[in-house]
């Protein structure tokens, strides 16, 4: 060498590299192992993930499956954003239509087999070959979907997916643009799985994936398996990092009750289910520093069907927003810390919500307090006093509860109200079916992916009621063409103004609350309870705890 | 002896099919049960659901739907569950037998032994303390509903004093016999012991009126005249006879419990059994493993009570076999 | 009967004709009044149900509440300051809300606050009125009939035998919960009409006729053991070699022995039929929310037994005390309606 100071120069990098990529090893190998073990109540029904519509499972996906796309693994708002996964960018064109994609090379399913053009264009279409059910919700803008969506067994999506394996792209052409793709294809529905993965719902037969983590096993009356996946090196932080343990279970079977005993006892360290109310107080206190309370965007909600009496009346309807006591309903849910009153639809935070309650003794931006005198008077005027009326909720704890309460207040105000639980298995499609004459229920929504139309549009829009089939998501029944062409045009406006967009749908947030097809009742926090030994919770908005991201030594 | 067999078979049969065709019949009938949404999943569209349903036979009449089901059940034996694709039912079934079956078992043993060591105190100590004592202990069993007996045991065995007292019992759920006895054992224990409450309750009521009454029949002043000590008699002549009717009940309970009665007990103590599967099912509206269990536990209703039937012949031998 | 009247009057010392011509109810009662344990028990069943007719009374002008109305933001007054009667945790993360204990004043939420802040004391007395009603009317249906069955079965045997045999196999093997599922899911938004009856959901006929009728062989088929144990005596195959008619014989022979079985399972059925209420009631048939009966408590109860086990409990206490005092009144009213409990006289020895 010439130079000698340029050699110490050089040494001396060398040895803080060595240095450096040393302790962050032994930073992540210090934690890495150990099984992590979860609990919940029962199954979550198929493992097909792009069948799976349950938050169960799609928990668990984010540490086994990817997409062309992802949200990113990150705590807090940034969860929100999504990034490129097994795609590594993409190109828009033709005024927005058409998405090319480019993946990623050197990628490994849990089989061994590499990812190719090929299966990422089976994947689409499979989409539509086990029905999923977002396949017409989310997916029918592309081109050839309508096809697929009459004749699901010879999906092709001719025109609308095509695959060049010497370029190392994919091509999708949607009919119209749309800027909300990027999140649907960063759900777990676009999965991109072996092209040889079984063309209808898998059920129990786990599919390989891409993720750190594969399905080893499922037996959906014990326990499901996770191991870590062999072939997986982590290509992306951001979209899908490396995790801890080295295996994940989830046990079923234990009632919520023992599952809180067992996880205080060290014997489990998760649990998937909401707390009984009787147990918030003690881990509050005694376990405070292994419980963790997450806002979410989500709201629960009573809809009540403006198609049946006494509710077709606007009167009876506002009434009943008017005397629901919010602060009541937050005891129900465990206090302040765990729920927030809410009278509109759009939760705070979110994307077009301006804060607005007009059903309060003092109207403004605020819930204060009901205001029972105006609500008996409504209902004087409304000429439905005295009617009969079911409020129905599932049978879980704090929904029976719910349930009550608001049957009381029905009561209270006029009418003559009873409360009904059906097994929660049920309810959810029971209460959408308008042939079973439902009047008011108890209901919660929490978000797809971060857009107000998810919420205003999905819930209240006319396209969201179909009259007489267990899928009518719109469950009040309310279709209003003047609103809902605003919600059109808001739709329309997301792909040139976002932020006018927004403006739009925090206009249509008020008109919906002010029509009231439903009484909004309160915005959930989330309590994850986890194990003493569990180590760097991170929670996502998007997909919640990152179960993966968690170390248990 | 074999008539009997062949009569009680072909009974039994009638009953399997009975019960079947009602609860087929009762599950279509409930409106919102229509499986074809939940499967298909949250906010399908109709092109979906159509799919869905014609995929499963939904669209079918019903006898058809009925046949096929009871085809795949009996002679394909590859029946499968609504609620979770693909699951097998039959096996679920068989992997959950042994689970009921140890826990009915021990519970019986508990409560029998139980039922007829307080029985006969209060029988024999009739109009006494002692009796009183008995029959409150008793009584309070049979006032307290199992879940709710079941949650505090786990209060108390779980939480409470888990640290302390009971720190050697295991976490809730089934340890098969096979894997370890001991750890068998244990995970019982208290199951076993809440289970038999409710029943030893009963049993010792039944036999303590039993034996009081027994006490007095002309044969037994006949075994007293001939002189046989008192414990003699009672254990010999008075007890066989008085017990008819505990013979009947324990039939009646024994056959419902194996065949998933112990429901409510399973679900609290986390055990994988019959009951819990009947259970899930219930509560899912998964109509083959409903089915399925159903039938499983009509078939131990009707094989208890035709040995029990055999039992009252040896009991008492001036009844001849009906 | 008359056998009894005549071993009565040879046993009674100094033989008193007059005891002779007394009729037999009046004996019974006269024993009955003898027996001071019953006699309490029959005083305790009482003071249960009337403080239960009394609930109405309690809840207006004692307890000054409103039972069936959710009171999450009440207040109630506690050693003379106000308190509310929904807790909100304050300490640690301050999560959590929990209902008032047991304040041991009638007047103020004697029995504490259930998990909507209703007066649990004055629940338990409006909910003994529908256990008591549903307990009492199912267990009267399931012992009325299952005697009937019972006694027809094993007196006549053979096919007869059979085929009722097979009906109460086909009752209790019938999936209960199914139907209840069903059932309330149908009587959700209408009911159903039989004939003059038509049912809603809260219609306390269906827990009352469902639970009569799933317990029939519970009672039958003891009866029917017991029928068949008499029926293949000697002495009662002779008499009807002789010609003594049907009636006489289940008359004389069969029914005061099938009472006594009758006597002791109906207590106990009434207690398993308070409880499987709460089950009927939890799938949503018979009592609904608000209205309570003792099993609703109790379930109501488990929603807060890690904070307040005493809601659960108040409920199965009533249960057992109610229970506990039929029990032994049953056995009262048994030994007094037939003698021959205490005096057994031999059936050759009567002939």
């Amino acid at each position: 060498m010439k130079d000698r100071k340029s050699l110490v120069a050089v040494v001396l990098v060398a040895i803080i590299a060595v240095v450096a990529v040393g302790t962050s090893s032994a930073r992540t190998t210090s934690h890495r192992g150990g099984t992590l073990k979860l609990l919940a109540k029962a199954a979550g029904g198929t493992l097909d993930p792009q069948v799976n519509y349950t938050l169960q499972y799609w928990q668990l996906y984010q540490a086994t499956y990817d997409g062309l796309l992802a949200f990113k693994k990150a705590g807090g708002n940034e969860a929100f954003t999504v990034v490129p996964d097994l795609a590594s960018g993409y190109k828009l064109s033709n005024g927005g239509k058409t998405w090319t994609f480019t993946l990623r090379k050197g990628i490994k399913f849990s089989n061994g087999q590499p990812v190719t053009v090929n299966d990422v264009v089976a994947s689409l279409r499979r989409i539509f070959k086990v029905k999923s059910p977002t396949a017409g919700g989310f997916y029918s803008g592309i081109v050839g979907a309508s096809k697929c969506l009459t004749t699901p067994a010879t999906c092709t999506l001719a025109g609308g997916v095509s695959a060049n394996a010497a370029k190392n792209t994919v091509t999708i052409n949607l009919t119209a643009p749309d800027p909300e793709f990027t999140y649907k294809l960063a759900v777990p529905h676009a999965s991109i799985l072996p092209a040889s993965a079984p063309p209808n719902d898998a059920g129990t037969k786990p599919i390989p994936g891409t993720g750190p983590y594969y399905f080893a096993s499922y037996n959906p009356t014990k326990q499901l398996v996770m191991k870590r996946n062999p072939y997986f090196k982590e290509w992306s932080h951001d979209a899908m990092p490396d995790g801890y343990p080295d295996e994940i279970t989830q046990s079923f079977g234990l009632t919520v009750e023992a599952q809180i005993t067992a996880i205080e006892n060290g014997q489990y360290d998760w649990t998937l289910e909401a707390p009984p109310a009787d147990r918030l107080t003690e881990m509050g206190t005694k376990y405070a520093a292994q419980t963790h309370v997450e806002t979410l965007t989500a709201f629960w909600y009573a809809p009540m069907n403006v198609n049946l009496a006494p509710f077709t009346s606007l009167k009876a309807r506002q009434a009943v927003n008017y005397a629901i006591d919010r602060n009541a309903l937050v005891k129900i849910f465990g206090g302040p810390k765990l729920a927030v009153p809410s009278c509109q639809v759009l939760p705070p935070g979110f994307p077009g919500n301006k804060p607005y309650c007009p059903y309060t003794k003092n109207p403004g931006t605020k819930w204060s307090a009901p205001d029972v005198a105006k609500a008996k008077q409504l209902v004087n005027e409304s000429g439905q006093k005295g009617a009969k009326v079911v409020v129905i909720s599932p049978d879980d704890e704090v929904e029976k509860a719910v349930g009550v309460y608001l049957a009381s207040v029905l009561n209270q105000i006029g009418f003559k109200a009873t409360a009904k639980t059906i097994s929660g298995n049920i309810a959810f499609t029971y209460v959408q079916n308008t042939k079973n004459k439902v009047q008011i229920n108890v209901q919660q929504w929490y978000q797809d992916y971060p857009a107000a139309s998810d919420f205003l549009h999905i819930l209240f829009g006319c396209e969201s009621f179909h009259p007489g089939s267990d899928s009518s998501i719109n469950i009040a029944g309310f279709c209003n063409k003047a609103i809902n062409d605003q919600m059109h045009k808001a739709l329309k406006l997301e792909q040139t103004n976002f932020p006018a967009a927004n403006q739009l749908w925090a206009k249509i947030d008020r008109q919906v609350t002010d029509q009231a097809p439903m009484a909004t009742l309160f915005t959930p926090r989330h309590i994850d309870f986890v194990s003493k030994r569990v180590g760097n919770f991170v929670f996502s908005k998007q997909f919640y705890w990152l179960v993966d991201q968690s170390w248990v030594q | 002896m074999l008539r009997f067999v062949a009569r009680r078979f072909v009974s039994m049969v009638f009953v399997l099919f009975s019960i079947s065709v009602l609860s087929f019949l009762i599950f279509f009938a409930t409106p919102g049960v229509d499986p074809a949404a939940r499967i298909a999943g949250r906010n399908a569209d109709q092109q979906t659901l159509k799919a869905v349903r014609h995929d499963f036979g939904l669209d079918r009449p019903l006898p058809v739907r009925y046949a096929l089901m009871m085809k795949k059940l009996f002679i394909t034996r590859d029946l499968t569950s609504y609620v979770n694709r693909g699951a097998k039912v039959i096996p679920q079934v068989t992997q959950a037998a042994p689970v009921t079956l140890s826990l009915v078992f021990g519970a019986a043993v508990i409560w029998v032994i139980a039922s007829i060591a307080m029985g006969m105190l209060a029988g024999v100590f009739r109009g006494t303390a002692i009796d009183t004592t008995v029959m409150i202990v008793g009584l309070i069993g049979i006032s307290m509903p199992v879940f709710w007996l079941g949650e505090v045991v786990n209060l108390i065995t779980q939480s409470r004093l888990h640290g302390s007292v009971f720190s050697w019992v295991p976490p809730l759920g089934y340890v098969p016999f096979t894997q370890s006895p001991w750890g068998w054992f244990k995970s019982l224990l208290f199951p076993w012991l809440t289970l038999s409450i409710l029943y030893i309750g009963i049993y010792a009521r039944v036999l303590r009126s039993a034996i009081v009454e027994a006490q007095e029949e002309d044969y037994v002043r006949t075994a007293r005249a001939k002189g046989l000590t008192e414990r003699r008699v009672l254990f010999r002549h008075a007890l066989r006879t008085s017990l008819i009717g505990f013979v009947s009940l324990f039939g009646l309970d024994f056959g419902a419990l194996v065949g998933g009665g112990a429901l409510l007990t399973e679900v609290v103590f986390g055990l994988h059994g019959v009951g819990k599967l009947t259970f899930d099912s219930l509560q899912n509206l998964d109509l083959p493993v409903i089915l399925a269990t159903v039938m499983y536990a009509a078939f131990f209703v009707v094989v208890a009570n035709a040995i029990v039937d055999l039992v009252y012949a040896w009991l008492d031998p001036r009844v001849r076999r009906a | 009967m008359s056998g009894a009247i005549v071993d009565e009057v040879l046993a009674s010392p100094g033989g008193d004709l007059a005891v002779a011509a007394a009729s037999p109810w009046q004996l019974a009662r006269r024993r009955l009044l003898r027996n001071r344990v019953a006699l309490v028990m029959a005083a305790l069943l009482a003071v249960i149900v009337a403080l239960c007719l009394c609930a109405p009374l309690y809840a207006h002008h004692v307890a000054h509440v409103d039972p069936f109305q959710s009171n999450l933001d009440g207040t109630t007054i506690v050693n003379g300051k106000r308190v509310p009667v929904m807790v909100q945790s304050t300490q640690g993360l301050g999560l959590g809300v929990t209902p008032i204990g047991p304040t041991w004043d009638i007047h103020h939420y004697f029995l504490g606050a259930d998990e909507q802040g209703r007066d649990v004391a004055a629940r338990l007395l409006y909910g003994g009125r529908n256990s008591l009603l549903i307990g009492t009317a199912a267990a009267l249906i399931t012992c009325f009939l299952a005697v009937l069955i019972g006694v027809v079965a094993g007196f006549f045997g053979g096919l007869v035998d059979g085929v009722l045999s097979r009906f109460l196999d086909l009752i209790w093997a019938f999936p209960v919960y199914l139907l209840a599922i069903s059932l309330s899911t149908v009587l959700i938004a209408r009911g159903i009409s039989f004939g003059p009856f038509h049912l809603t959901s809260g219609s306390l006929l269906l827990p009352i006729v469902i639970i009569g009728v799933v317990y029939i062989p519970y009672v039958a088929r003891p009866v029917r053991g017991e029928v068949l144990s008499i029926r293949r005596r000697e002495f009662v195959e002779a008499a009807i070699g002789l010609g003594a008619s049907n009636w006489r014989l289940l008359w004389n022979e069969v029914l005061p022995n099938v009472i006594t079985t009758v006597i002791v399972l109906f207590p106990l059925m009434l207690a398993i039929d308070m409880l499987t209420e709460a089950a009927l009631s939890f799938l949503s048939i018979g009592v609904q929310a608000p209205q309570a009966s003792w099993g609703t408590i109790i379930l109501d109860g488990q929603d807060v037994l890690y904070t307040r086990p005493a809601v659960a409990l108040a409920p199965g206490i009533a249960i057992a005390l109610t229970v506990l005092a039929l029990n032994v009144l049953g056995d009262g009213i048994r030994d007094a309606l037939d003698p021959r409990a205490k005096l057994r006289r031999t059936d050759a020895e009567k002939q």
